[in-house]
């Protein structure tokens, strides 16, 4: 790099500011953390925070942030004063930057004499903005107006002064409002961290230097997407889809996301055109604004993942910079990316985390198969009960499920998207709620086969100690997480009951006030992640392993993996002479592996009343064969 | 017999003070640690350094000793034989841990789990039910048991954990197991969650129960070889281990419960800066200890060095009480590289001891921080008392390459280095301070370590830190440390109770019962009964908290009061934390009931220095480079002339054997009748 081009910044300035933006990212979260009230934001970690340069750039890049865009689109630059703090939740008046209404966004611009430097900003999900139901996430909702308060761009304070009536409005329309004001104060002192950290900056090395700073840390996230990740995708015109399976208000069907993804030398463009119309239910994700800069900050994080190692993946900032690199194209209003104003939006992270997974597979095209398969997505599960209003209780956990299985290792088995998001161990639930965890486990069999398979879903069991009421807010019950490159869909999610009566009940992904009576048993299985590669390829030795150690059934072994074991004294042993003509037949009774495996569910449909394609697109999986390393040739000569 | 000897094992070099109990004199000296045996350098260094004093090692009456070789052990993945019981349904314990994945948004995709301290096969499950009041609900099975542990043994397990559903609440299970394990199998090592840490969260109390067997052989192991040796030479002189905790126990209490040794390394030097700094008048201060890789720092409030229970060692929770200090990747040996895309770069990767620094000659070629210190003339041109020759213009031309690459000068180079480097520390100082939520800026600086003294004022004037301090033999520190510690030993019990439900009597009872085995174990330790004092404590939450704040009780109050107390104190701490609080809106939830027994140690006397004369004579004059001034001719003084109440503004530099406190501009520094040197930023 040829530091005299710019005669501003050196390379120390350029690494310490670096340095300490990247401080300060952790700072911000630590005191959103600390100081804010609602458990989604201090104990499952739903919240983001952003730097950004003053013309609202992002700077920081660890995770995906709201946008600046709105305050530069309501108020105009000459309307930004030292301490005035914005904040919206409006996500049809936020630039597509906030998805739902129970994230609310507060943005403080930074000042240095006078002139704008740049903005520090926090948003975090809180338990209850309103709405129709407690919680402020109504399954049911048809309308945005029935999910809570709407709030567009304000000014919450202008020049320090707080705008008593707006605070007291929202503060009013929420079941806590105590709670939602302590949030509201945590988030604003929260970003106040930044911009004292990007001040001292100014005030050591001038604004001068500040800004050259910014600019490339900016361009250093281009150069190493550019330079590192763009080469190992194929030029050529890509596309894929998935599926959400209900959105809560329907019955069941498939609702479809589709992408063309165009790789040129310099960049990409994500275009999601042919997606399905918008849905009736809390499933829309309005992203059609402001150039659809949040959809390609968002999902550019996907690249990582073709890095040289997970441990390089982790380094590589997502910063502003990836808009240079990744353009985005959207379909006509009405679509479920692009839906109408006033549609509900409450469970858009079904199709938020859909987006991350048709990416990854028009990647997986473009790079020989060499992405992970499909990852486990967002789910919500809860028991609430009680006698009275005193009594009330909520037992709600997220629980992740597998992580994909990728080329370089096996899912990772139990995981969640978002970072730092913990399950609640047994000793506190039994200690909180009427129940009793009989089994916290892994799901046998759950992570799709693959040469690396997927991670495994949660297996778990809990007894009920009193009467109550359950709660699913979650997809992927019907659809399986899809297998890449011959790897097989991992299994899906699903809730039974074991009544007391003796009867069982199978429970929809998407349900609310189930009755179960004391006694009875939840039994609760999470997703497997997709396999990645031919199972049959996978070592034997990997595979017996698995058995050995109850994660995978002997039957998968034989039928899924190829592999024959025998059961000594000393445990599994593999049969090598069985597995190698086991494998050599399963190899020629298959035929080609497809690149992709979307399961049962899918293929049932498809095979029944077939999936109905907008014009001119074609099925994306067809003539897509998996990459395994194993021509046919001598597959069939074993 | 007047000797107290004090020895710190640091990865390659092992520290030794001793004292002159009567007289306060001190004397230092240092030999290579021994990791394989660390027994072996221990008491080689307890010889030279009881010659060095002038006395027989029959006149030693007290051996301390704090070792970072049992954390190395563990990074180094020394260990094998392990294995792990469990309830029934709950095999997949530590395979699941949290579920949570660190950093950023969507790392899920690429990160891979760390590979599990027991492999599956290796965990058993073992029928038995406890609920959380600690009913049993189902009887154990013994059956079940043996056939696991015959199974486990079969493979090659020699340590075994053991981790049963709510024993905190009850030990009965866990203790019959650990009775039957060690009928059965007297050769193997074991440890039972109940003894280990009995706090709820079945995950962080499975993996500390593990860390802790894991690390048992090889504790006890040299521990027991270094006992015998020093009872051989001795006789009976107490023979005291550093904890994490920040107090010390005799070795054959640190060998049962070894993992309240793990991060004990950096602990002693705490409580050196403490006391340091205490007699400086300082009681709130930042401590940064900067070594040869990296850096650690900690902050102290009204003289406690905060304590924290969310430890990792590696990527596993170990939740026994630890001294809070955050580790930054940055220190002398630090090397300054260019990365892929042209960036300058200071740390993590260390030129270590070997090859070391490219100005030591002994073969290392990359730029570190300490050549930079050398460019800059920071450093004199021989270290250790003028020992070891220092090669200058080896470390110019390797920082005039670094810089024709940015085209800037050697010495802009050096500087810049200098720079990122003091940048990395403050960031490190931000995580226990901000991140908690402490003004930085509020707090003194004691700086220490060899090279603590080279960085510390530029550290402060990014933090707007006013003061720094740094004590005589920096050092040594660490070492020093270790003869101003108390015996201490913490226990806990969960007991999660309602305050508009709560049992006054049973908590009394809880902590009375955690007091009397903390009076026993302490007085074990040869401590006098009136001695001993107990330090309550409880873990607490707002009904519905995912996590609790710790509530101490101030001394002197009755254990009758202090219940009372820490319902109402709650609040205030929940605000100061966190910054609000819910007192008469919501319902308070005692977690954990804590006590921590303190023997108090005969502490040595520090000797005051003397020398009050007005005079202080210019050592010599050398070039020294400011990154906003350019050359500027420096005096430099020796440390040991400078004389109580004289004052001199920077630049200045002070050296002496081992270390180099550097004074800036717009800082003075004076010297308190303690040796310190003491820096303040001219306004």
């Amino acid at each position: 790099m040829v530091f005299d081009a710019k005669a501003t910044i050196g390379p120390v300035e350029l690494e310490v500011i670096a340095g300490t933006v990247r401080s300060a990212e952790l700072e911000i979260e630590a005191a959103v953390e600390r100081t804010s009230r609602s458990p989604m934001i201090r104990d499952q970690h739903d919240y983001r925070v952003a730097l950004f340069d003053a013309r609202g750039r992002k700077l920081t890049g660890r995770s995906y942030s709201a946008l600046v865009e709105p305050i530069f689109e309501y108020f105009g630059e000459e309307n930004i004063n030292e301490g005035d703090v914005f904040f919206w939740n409006d996500p049809y008046n936020s630039c597509g930057g906030i998805g739902h209404i129970p994230d609310l966004c507060t943005t403080i611009p930074i000042f240095y004499e006078k002139r704008l430097i740049g903005f520090s900003q926090v948003f975090g999900h809180h338990d209850d903005v309103g709405g129709a139901v407690p919680g402020s996430m109504p399954v049911k909702a048809t309308d945005m107006w029935t999910e809570g308060l709407v709030v567009p761009p304000i000014k919450l304070y202008e020049r320090g002064n707080i705008n008593k009536a707006a605070y007291e409005i929202i503060a009013r329309n929420s079941r806590l409002s105590e709670h939602l004001k302590g949030d509201i104060d945590a988030e604003i002192g929260a970003a106040r961290l930044g911009l004292n950290r990007i001040t001292e900056m100014a005030e050591r090395y001038g604004v001068d230097a500040l800004e050259a700073a910014f600019d490339m840390i900016i361009e250093n996230c281009t150069r190493t997407i550019r330079e590192e990740l763009l080469p190992k995708i194929k030029d050529g015109v890509y596309h894929w889809e998935d599926y959400i399976e209900c959105d809560g208000v329907e019955a069941p069907k498939l609702h479809a996301m589709r992408l063309t993804m165009t790789k040129t030398p310099d960049g990409i463009l994500l275009d999601f055109s042919g997606t399905d119309p918008e849905a009736k239910g809390p499933i829309n994700w309005p992203i059609d604004y402001a150039d659809g800069k949040f959809a390609r900050k968002w999902m550019a994080p996907v690249l990582r993942s073709l890095a040289s190692s997970p441990d390089r993946a982790a380094e590589i900032d997502m910063n502003e910079g990836v808009l240079d690199v990744i353009d985005v194209k959207f379909p006509e209003k009405g679509t479920l990316v692009t839906p109408t104003f006033g549609k509900p939006t409450g469970l858009r992270f079904f199709i938020l985390l859909r987006s991350l997974g048709i990416f990854a597979a028009c990647l997986s095209k473009a790079t020989g198969g060499q992405m992970p398969a499909d990852h486990e997505t967002i789910r919500i599960w809860g028991l609430h009960g009680g006698k009275n209003a005193e009594d009330f209780f909520l037992f709600r956990e997220v629980l992740g499920g597998g992580g994909p299985g990728r080329p370089w290792a096996d899912g990772s088995d139990v995981v969640h998207i978002v970072p730092n998001s913990r399950n609640l161990p047994a000793e506190f639930s039994e200690q909180r709620y009427p129940v009793q965890v009989e089994k916290l486990g892994l799901a046998i069999d759950s992570g799709g086969a693959g040469y690396r398979r997927g991670g495994f879903g949660y297996d778990k069991r809990i007894r009920l100690l009193e009467d109550a009421r359950l709660l699913s807010n979650a997809d992927r019950a019907l659809l399986n997480t899809y297998g890449v490159n011959g790897g097989k869909a991992g299994k899906t999610y699903g809730i039974e009951i074991q009544h007391k009566s003796g009867n069982e009940e199978t429970v929809p992904g998407m349900a609310d006030n189930i009755e179960v009576s004391s006694g009875s048993i939840v039994h609760i299985v999470t997703t497997g992640g997709g396999g990645w590669g031919d199972a049959l390829n996978r070592e034997t030795g990997m595979v017996c392993y698995d058995v050995e150690c109850g994660l995978v059934s002997l039957e998968a072994a034989k039928n899924q993996y190829g592999v024959v074991l025998k059961d000594t004294e000393k445990g599994y042993v593999v049969d090598e002479q069985k597995t190698q003509a086991l494998r050599a037949r399963l190899r020629n009774e298959r035929g080609k592996l497809p690149m992709f495996d979307r399961g049962q569910y899918f293929n049932k449909i498809s095979e029944s009343e077939g999936i109905k394609w907008p014009d001119g697109w074609i099925d994306p999986d067809v003539d897509w064969d998996a990459e395994t390393g194993v021509s046919e040739d001598e597959a069939t000569a074993v | 017999m007047p000797l107290r000897i004090a020895i710190d094992t640091g990865g390659t070099f092992t520290d030794v003070v001793a004292i002159n109990d009567q007289t306060g004199e001190q004397w230092a000296v240092k030999t290579p640690s021994t990791p394989d045996d660390p027994s072996i350098g221990l008491l080689t260094g307890m010889r030279k350094a009881a010659d060095r004093a002038g006395f027989p090692e029959s006149d030693i009456n007290q051996l301390l000793h704090g070792s970072t070789t049992a954390t190395n052990a563990v990074l180094e993945h020394k260990f094998e034989g392990l294995g792990l019981l469990v309830t029934h349904g709950f095999r997949h314990i530590i395979e699941i841990a949290r579920q949570s994945v660190p950093d950023g948004y969507g790392n899920s995709y690429f990160w891979v789990k760390p590979p599990r301290l027991v492999p599956l096969h290796l965990v058993q499950e073992v029928p038995g039910r406890i609920d959380f009041q600690g009913k049993e609900i189902e009887p154990l099975d013994e059956d079940t048991l043996i056939k696991a542990a015959e199974k486990l043994v079969s493979r090659g397990v020699k340590c075994i954990g053991v981790c049963l559903l709510h024993s905190y609440a009850n030990d009965e299970h866990e203790k019959r197991v650990g009775q039957i394990l060690i009928d059965r199998f007297p050769d193997i090592f074991i440890s039972l969650s109940s003894v280990v840490l009995p706090e709820y969260r079945e995950y962080e109390r499975a993996m500390t129960t593990l860390i802790d067997v894991m690390v048992k052989p090889y504790c006890k192991t040299y521990l027991r070889h270094a006992e015998d040796q020093l009872r051989a030479q001795a006789g009976d002189a107490p023979f005291l281990i550093m904890q994490s905790n920040g107090g010390v126990v005799s070795a054959e209490a640190a060998g049962q419960k070894p993992v309240t040794m793990l991060l004990s390394g950096p602990a002693a030097g705490v409580l050196g800066a403490t006391y340091m700094s205490n007699l400086a008048g300082h009681k709130d201060v930042l401590t940064l200890d900067v070594g040869g890789t990296s850096t650690d720092v900690s902050l102290v409030e009204d003289l406690n060095p905060q304590l924290t229970t969310h430890s990792l060692i590696e990527h596993y929770p170990v939740k026994t009480p630890m001294l809070d200090i955050a580790t930054v990747g940055t220190g002398g040996g630090s090397l300054a590289w260019i990365d892929d895309y042209g960036n300058l770069k200071v740390g993590p990767k260390s030129a270590g001891a070997d090859p070391g620094p490219i100005c030591y000659s002994r073969g290392g070629k990359k730029p570190t921080v300490t050549d930079a210190a050398l460019v800059l003339g920071r450093l004199p041109n021989a270290l250790v008392g003028g020992e070891l020759a220092l090669d200058i213009d080896g470390a110019r031309s390797a920082f005039a390459d670094l810089g024709s690459s940015f085209n800037i000068s050697a010495e802009e180079a050096a500087a810049g280095v200098f720079e990122i480097a003091a940048a990395n520390q403050v960031n490190g100082i931000r995580q226990v301070s901000v991140l908690k939520g402490r003004d930085p800026g509020l707090y003194a600086l004691v700086a220490f370590g060899g090279a603590g003294g080279l960085f510390a004022a530029e550290v402060a004037d990014f933090l707007n830190i006013t003061t720094v301090l740094s004590p005589p033999n920096p050092g040594n520190l660490s070492a020093f440390g270790l003869h101003v510690s108390d015996i201490k030993r913490d226990y806990i019990r969960t007991i999660v109770r309602r305050q508009t439900s709560s049992n006054h009597a049973e908590l009394l009872k809880v902590w009375s019962d955690l007091e009397s085995l903390g009076r026993e174990e302490i007085s074990r330790e040869g401590v006098e009964e009136k001695a001993i004092e107990s330090h309550y404590s409880a873990d607490m939450r707002y009904v519905g908290e995912g996590h609790e704040v710790p509530v101490k009780v101030p001394q002197g109050l009755s254990k009758e009061d202090a219940v009372l107390y820490i319902w109402d104190e709650f609040h205030n701490v929940h605000e100061k934390t966190f910054g609000f609080q819910y007192r008469d809106q919501q319902d308070v939830e005692l977690v954990n009931l804590r006590v921590q027994a303190v023997g108090r140690a005969h502490r040595p006397e520090v000797s005051k220095i003397n020398n009050t004369s007005d005079k202080l004579e210019i050592d010599s004059l050398r070039q020294v480079f400011w990154r906003d001034h350019g050359w500027l001719e420096c005096p430099i003084y020796k440390r040991a002339d400078f004389p109580t109440g004289y004052k001199v503004e920077g630049p200045a530099i002070f050296e002496e054997y081992g270390s180099t406190v550097v004074v800036p501009q717009k800082w003075l520094v004076f010297k308190d009748e303690f040796g310190n040197l003491i820096l303040e930023r001219i306004s």
